[in-house]
């Protein structure tokens, strides 16, 4: 059976959150007006991160990228790249790479997990080599997004019962499968796996992972 | 202002006088013609009788061109260059291509044609891939005939005309006048009587095949957006029944009384108008049309492009030449003029140059193996449509991203910031440039009569150093007559513009070019096929039409120069570039 090596890509791989750069996309909407309301919008999603992705499950990642709604599929697609080539290309975490690297060279099967939209990360996912990307998609109807997001909601916590309904879809074996996550809302998608790393982790996964003997990999 | 993108002719002052092959309309039927059109007396051989109306057709490009000897107008224009570089590079197999062209500037057409193949961007494929050979290419299979197409035989005389035609295969015809008002006389002379006269050559060719390059544009002021392609003889645009000669000549009669270019621009633009044509270029377009159409001793084939605009890949991406329709509303948006008054639904019917020279081909080929339609649209707001609201969207991301690269502080931070969008021509706008202009106009007018010695006393004149002041105000005033003078022409070009970009909607069909590349081998169809339909119009609007426009059209709007390439080199030097090698950066030398 295959080995896998799982990546959340916000915080192990780059530090920006998808937060940001649906900040930075509804910044750049079309009309000046548009773009306060957009942020407002957005900045809605701002208390529900806070409050922690394990309490909110994927609202917080719903309303982050509700500010988008009515904005061209064709805008969305340019600043997704342009997003990617400003902040993400050159800016990708050392320790990221160097654990990526690893877990090919064991022959691991690299997945990409993201709350971010396939617009912004595909191009990262493509850069580093990836065999997969789990990320959000936007909703499109008559070249315009709607404002919701494709099911599955990729949240901010992905729950262990995805990891084994993909590992077994893929034939991989979870016992032997590494992943790498840096929060709380992580640590579902850690416990699922039989071989879980925290990466610079925030506060909290610092503790579970203490508390769970987990390894704990520094910048 | 252009919106197909051919060549423009000779402006002589030939005759205007009616040729000897019927230019008299038949106004008895109005019947649209769509079939497969092929000259009386010539039997239909082959594969006609399998010919089913919506199915491809066989056919390959090469064997049409094979051998063939074909006489060209207007490939020193945008479009007639890039068609006859694609013919050149990727048809080999042609006979031999006979090219109409005239002198300018002190160079006879000769050694004008030479400098064009030698430094022109629209031939740097072919300099690439034969280097000074390039020279032996052109001279083997090219040759260069100074003529005047406004003249009756182009000016060769009947003999000389005569034995210009007597090999020829097909004529194939260019040449045009693109400027949306220009002096009617010279559209007439461009535009009907030149096409008239290289009908005429036609005509004294075996096999009387003409290919007569128009505009998608002569649909005209017509309520269904779903324009066919069809002629339908002696009917205009707005369904009325006319003459095309009888209209001609009161054309000319009336502009023969007339003084100023003002008057005759007016009386023409109100004789179109009255038959349901926007402007005298779609107007001429049209009644040209019309004359082809009663002729009975050619084979007529009409290609109708649509905006013809920066080149997809051939021959490299973003090459633009002159100032066509999309470069001045691009220039505009980047400017602080933020507001297009363009109706955000309408179709804006842009095609790449290289996609309609492809058309072309297909078109050429279609003729030369009489299996040609009357009439071929290339246009893409049938096949994927592109809108004014989608455009002014992606101009306004790309042209930020431009100013991003290479603006000034000004044109970063607030220019590129502020986006523009579709809106309301009839609309006053608070700091409309209607509004911006009036009030520059009030200022000026003001500032003319004030004299600031007569209204402040004299020593407070002297303490406020009047003098200066005074030359302060006169440079103001100054910059009021040159904004209300930019200001005029921005109104101005967006009067002609309004009628493309607000009032008319248009949905061309492209069918036969769909169905003639559905004919083609897989390898043809990649170097020929009509691609409109494949466009992805966020790639080509962003990192092509834009840039493209950016580089080659939006300095000329400045006053600038545009970039030439380096002259070919001598034959001694050998071979530059080996064959098959293209530049790796395809617009290295415009930048």
């Amino acid at each position: 059976m295959q080995t896998a090596a799982f990546f959340r890509i916000e915080g192990t791989l780059t530090e920006r959150s998808a937060l940001a750069a649906a900040a930075w996309i509804t910044s750049n909407a079309q009309g000046v007006g548009e773009r306060v309301a957009r942020l407002g919008n957005v900045a809605l999603a701002a208390p529900l991160r806070f409050l922690g992705e394990m309490q909110t499950g994927a609202a917080a990642t719903r309303v982050t990228w509700m500010g988008v709604r009515g904005m061209t599929e064709d805008r969305l697609i340019l600043l997704g790249e342009e997003y990617y080539e400003k902040y993400l290309k050159d800016d990708v975490l050392d320790v990221g790479k160097d654990l990526l690297k690893q877990a090919k060279k064991q022959g691991r099967r690299v997945v990409l997990i993201s709350d971010n939209v396939d617009w912004v990360v595909a191009p990262l996912a493509e850069q580093l080599g990836a065999d997969d990307l789990i990320c959000n998609r936007f909703e499109i109807r008559k070249g315009k997004a709607t404002g919701r997001l494709e099911d599955p909601v990729i949240g901010g916590n992905v729950a262990g019962q995805w990891a084994r309904s993909f590992a077994s879809e893929h034939g991989i074996d979870l016992d032997a499968s590494w992943a790498y996550g840096a929060s709380a809302a992580d640590s579902l998608l850690l416990s699922a796996i039989g071989q879980p790393c925290a990466v610079n982790p925030d506060w909290q996964l610092r503790r579970l992972a203490k508390d769970h003997d987990w390894p704990v990999v520094e910048k | 202002m252009k919106t197909n993108g051919h060549g423009k002719s000779g402006h002589g002052t030939g005759p205007n006088g009616h040729g000897p092959n019927g230019t008299n309309g038949s106004n008895g039927h109005a019947r649209p013609r769509t079939g497969t059109r092929l000259r009386p007396g010539l039997e239909l051989t082959g594969r006609e009788g399998s010919v089913r109306e919506g199915s491809g057709r066989e056919g390959s490009v090469r064997e049409a061109f094979a051998g063939k000897h074909l006489v060209v107008t207007g490939v020193t224009g945008f479009l007639g260059k890039v068609w006859l570089g694609m013919v050149l590079d990727f048809l080999p197999e042609v006979g031999r291509l006979t090219v109409i062209a005239r002198g300018k500037k002190g160079e006879d057409a000769a050694a004008r044609f030479q400098r064009i193949v030698e430094r022109s961007p629209a031939f740097r494929p072919l300099r690439e891939k034969h280097g000074p050979a390039l020279r032996d290419l052109v001279a083997e299979k090219v040759r260069v005939v100074e003529a005047r197409l406004t003249e009756p035989h182009l000016g060769l005389g009947e003999e000389g005309a005569r034995a210009l035609a007597a090999d020829v295969d097909a004529v194939v015809h260019f040449a045009g006048l693109t400027d949306f008002e220009p002096e009617p006389k010279m559209a007439l002379d461009a535009n009907v009587h030149g096409a008239r006269h290289v009908a005429d050559l036609a005509a004294l060719t075996p096999h009387g095949r003409y290919v007569h390059v128009s505009t998608c544009f002569v649909a005209g002021i017509r309520p269904d957006p779903e324009i066919p392609e069809e002629i339908t003889p002696g009917l205009s645009p707005n369904g009325t029944r006319f003459d095309p000669a009888a209209e001609i000549e009161a054309l000319e009669e009336g502009l023969a009384k007339l003084d100023t270019k003002k008057e005759r621009v007016d009386f023409a633009t109100a004789r179109a108008n009255a038959l349901g044509w926007p402007n005298i270029y779609t107007y001429t377009k049209g009644l040209s049309e019309q004359l082809l159409e009663t002729r009975d001793d050619i084979a007529s084939t009409t290609f109708r492009p649509a905006i013809v605009e920066c080149a997809r890949s051939y021959p490299f991406a973003g090459w633009n030449e002159g100032i066509n329709t999309s470069g001045p509303l691009v220039w505009l948006l980047s400017t602080s003029f933020r507001r297009l008054p363009a109706k955000a639904k309408n179709h804006f019917d842009v095609v790449p140059v290289d996609t309609v020279a492809r058309g072309m081909v297909l078109a050429t080929a279609a003729a030369l193996r009489d299996r040609a339609r009357p009439v071929y649209q290339c246009g893409s707001s049938h096949v994927n449509p592109f809108t004014f609201e989608r455009a002014v969207d992606l101009t306004g991301y790309a042209v930020r991203r431009l100013h991003e690269r290479r603006g000034t502080r000004w044109e970063r931070e607030v220019l590129g910031r502020l986006e523009p969008h579709c809106d309301d021509p009839d609309r006053e706008q608070l700091l409309g440039y209607k509004r911006m202009r009036q009030a520059a106009k009030a200022m000026r007018g003001f500032l003319r009569d004030f004299d600031l010695e007569r209204v402040v006393s004299p020593a407070l004149y002297e303490r406020i150093d009047g003098d200066a002041r005074k030359e302060s105000l006169r440079s103001f005033s100054m910059k009021c007559r040159t904004t209300d003078r930019k200001l005029g022409q921005v109104d101005e070009m967006l009067r002609q513009f309004r009628p493309f970009i607000h009032d008319l909607h248009y949905a061309f069909r492209a069918d036969h070019l769909v169905e003639e590349t559905a004919a083609l081998s897989d390898e043809e169809r990649a170097l020929f096929g009509f691609d409109a339909p494949e466009l992805c119009w966020r790639h080509y609007w962003v990192h092509v039409q834009v840039p493209g426009l950016d580089t080659w059209c939006i300095p000329l709007l400045r006053g600038e120069k545009v970039p030439e390439d380096e002259p070919l080199a001598p034959a001694e030097d050998g071979v530059r570039a080996k064959r098959g090698e293209r530049s790796a950066d395809p617009l290295r030398h415009a930048v």
